[in-house]
């Protein structure tokens, strides 16, 4: 080799060696920059978060599950790693500014929120939270809060808790994030079985289920044929289910009160079908015979082929019928899932049973209230073995006679909330069965510490983490 | 005709009477006050009935009539007395 070529060889070297350095430099900005930066899709639908709207998007999950778990004052590391080891977890980190804080991996890759599910029912523990990844998921983007415009929005808190009124920032269900994936959808119908509904109403018309034209009347062998065109009434099956109490055209306004629509409030569900079922009077209360008839119209109706997948059931008592029990689970075996209310006088349902909701079939979800702070509501009734989940339901705004709109408290309000959670999850997959649908509601809750030992989920239901896939 | 409170005590005290089969004038009103109740049939359920799971605003009467003293709770729509001889009663 001439003194030339090796200077030429020497150079291309040094170049070659320079690229490389350069490429794996890229490599690592490109990751950083995948890690921190959002891409907005912008839709005519979908606009983009204002800067308060980005302040309330919630982080998720995508990466490892791992819990943050403070145990009580007092136990032992060594108790602590025993727990760990037992469930097949370790403990990745101690947050030594709080004492007995740590770091929990889940070494079996489950699902966060259920691992600290798991934890926080444990007595030596005082809270367990999930650890929300940061990182984003890079193939569908962040999901990016919707706010609809309807007028009133801003006093419905249990869908966005912005701490408005003294709450708890973040107390709610994740409505608007859910939103970003769906808002719902009108081939879904939901049975409300309560007073009936003022389905005038003009914030819920545009969202009432009406019996198709090419549907026959109702005919029932004892009842004979009635004409449900607004839907049942199993009082006077003569006359139609208008509401003269207000308490069915709440908890309709909760689940489906027509969104983006410039009035009033936003539902759960922004577009959906309400059925409206009347089997309490003007004065709230009703007959478990009429019950019993009411629900016996939806499965009929829902082997005629009405998409009916959901009853809502703000009411009860402690009386337990047997014939109530089996027509629910008649509405179980025709895919029916069942929500209702677990009741208002305090106490625990696993000693004193209310009934619907502590009917041991296998499609009723049972539902206690929370308050804006994520306090168990002062009313509600709770039951560690026989209430499935809680949902806001003190002072939720909603829809009442006359065009009006009430703010009104009970487990009544916080059972059309997971109705209508379920009936987005129906509206993005719909052909889930009445059991994969109850085991998403239960899976997709916020663990809160005041309902540790109170129910059987030990959260909050979450309506952006019931639609992930 | 929905009740006022004066209405709703009224007769709740017609309804006592009736029970105990004395007059409504030996029927003294003890106290009434408005009370939250926890559903909509006040926390009286008559046998067999279902109520709206609303907390729901009215009035607690206490009565009192040979000795003893008797609740009925009642609102814009109805009137009950409360475990009367262990039992509800919507009047």
């Amino acid at each position: 080799m001439n003194r030339n070529n090796f200077f030429i060889h020497l150079a291309l070297a040094l170049v070659l060696i320079l690229v490389a350095a350069f490429a794996g430099q890229l490599s690592r900005w490109r990751k950083h920059w995948k890690a921190h930066v959002q891409i907005v899709p912008a839709t005519e639908k979908k606009q983009p978060a204002t800067a308060e709207e980005i302040a309330l998007t919630e982080t998720r999950s995508f990466g490892r599950p791992e819990v943050l778990v403070k145990f009580k004052r007092g136990i032992s590391q060594e108790t602590i790693e025993r727990l760990t080891a037992q469930r097949h977890d370790r403990v990745e980190d101690r947050i030594e500014s709080v004492n007995g804080l740590e770091a929990i991996d889940d070494l079996d890759n489950a699902d966060a929120a259920a691992v600290a599910n798991e934890y926080s029912q444990l007595p030596e523990v005082e809270y367990a939270e999930p650890n929300y990844d940061i990182e984003l998921d890079e193939a569908e983007g962040p999901l990016v809060p919707i706010l609809p415009h309807d007028p009133q929005f801003n006093d419905q808190w249990a869908l966005a808790n912005s701490g408005q009124r003294g709450g708890k920032q973040g107390a709610d269900i994740s409505a608007t994030l859910a939103w970003a994936t769906t808002t719902g959808s009108d081939k879904v119908v939901v049975a409300v079985l309560d007073s009936g509904v003022d389905y005038t109403h003009e914030d819920l018309a545009g969202n009432m289920w009406t019996r198709p034209a090419s549907m026959a009347p109702y005919h029932d062998n004892e009842l004979g044929t009635i004409d449900d065109e607004n839907g049942f009434n199993a009082i006077d099956s003569a006359s139609d289910p208008m509401d003269q109490n207000g308490h069915g055209t709440h908890c309709a306004g909760i689940i489906g009160a027509e969104g983006e629509n410039n009035i009033g409030i936003a539902g759960v569900n922004w577009k959906v079908q309400i059925m409206p079922l009347k089997f309490m009077n003007a004065g709230g209360f009703g007959t478990t015979k009429d019950a019993i008839e009411a629900i016996n119209y939806v499965i009929e109706r829902k082997k005629a082929g009405v998409n009916v997948r959901v009853i809502s059931a703000s009411w009860g008592s402690t009386q337990r019928s047997r014939a109530l029990g089996d027509v629910i689970r008649k509405a179980y075996e025709n895919d029916i899932l069942f929500v209702a209310a677990a009741g208002n006088s305090s106490t625990s349902n696993d000693r004193s049973p209310h009934f619907p909701s502590s009917y041991d079939v296998p499609n009723v979800v049972s539902v206690a209230a929370l308050d804006r702070h994520d306090q168990l509501a002062s009313f509600s009734n709770y039951g560690v073995k026989s209430v499935a989940i809680a949902a806001p339901g003190v002072d939720i705004l909603s829809t009442w006679l006359g065009n009006a709109y009430e703010e009104k408290s009970g487990t009544s309000m916080a059972t059309p909330v997971v109705a209508g959670v379920a009936a987005l999850v129906l509206a993005e997959q719909p052909r889930m069965s009445v059991d994969d649908l109850k085991k998403k509601l239960l899976a997709s809750t916020d663990p809160i510490v005041a309902l540790k030992g109170k129910t059987v989920t030990g959260g909050r239901i979450n309506a952006a983490k019931a639609l992930e896939n | 005709m929905p009740n006022s409170k004066d209405s709703a005590v009224e007769n709740a005290r017609n309804d006592l009477a009736s029970r105990l089969n004395i007059n409504a004038a030996d029927v003294k009103e003890k106290s009434v006050e408005d009370s939250d109740f926890p559903d909509m049939a006040l926390g009286a359920a008559e046998d067999g009935e279902m109520s709206g799971q609303m907390i729901t605003r009215g009035w607690r009467i206490k009565l009192e009539a040979q000795g003893q003293t008797y609740e009925y709770r009642a609102d814009k729509n109805q009137v009950r007395a409360f475990k009367f001889k262990g039992k509800n009663h919507r009047i």
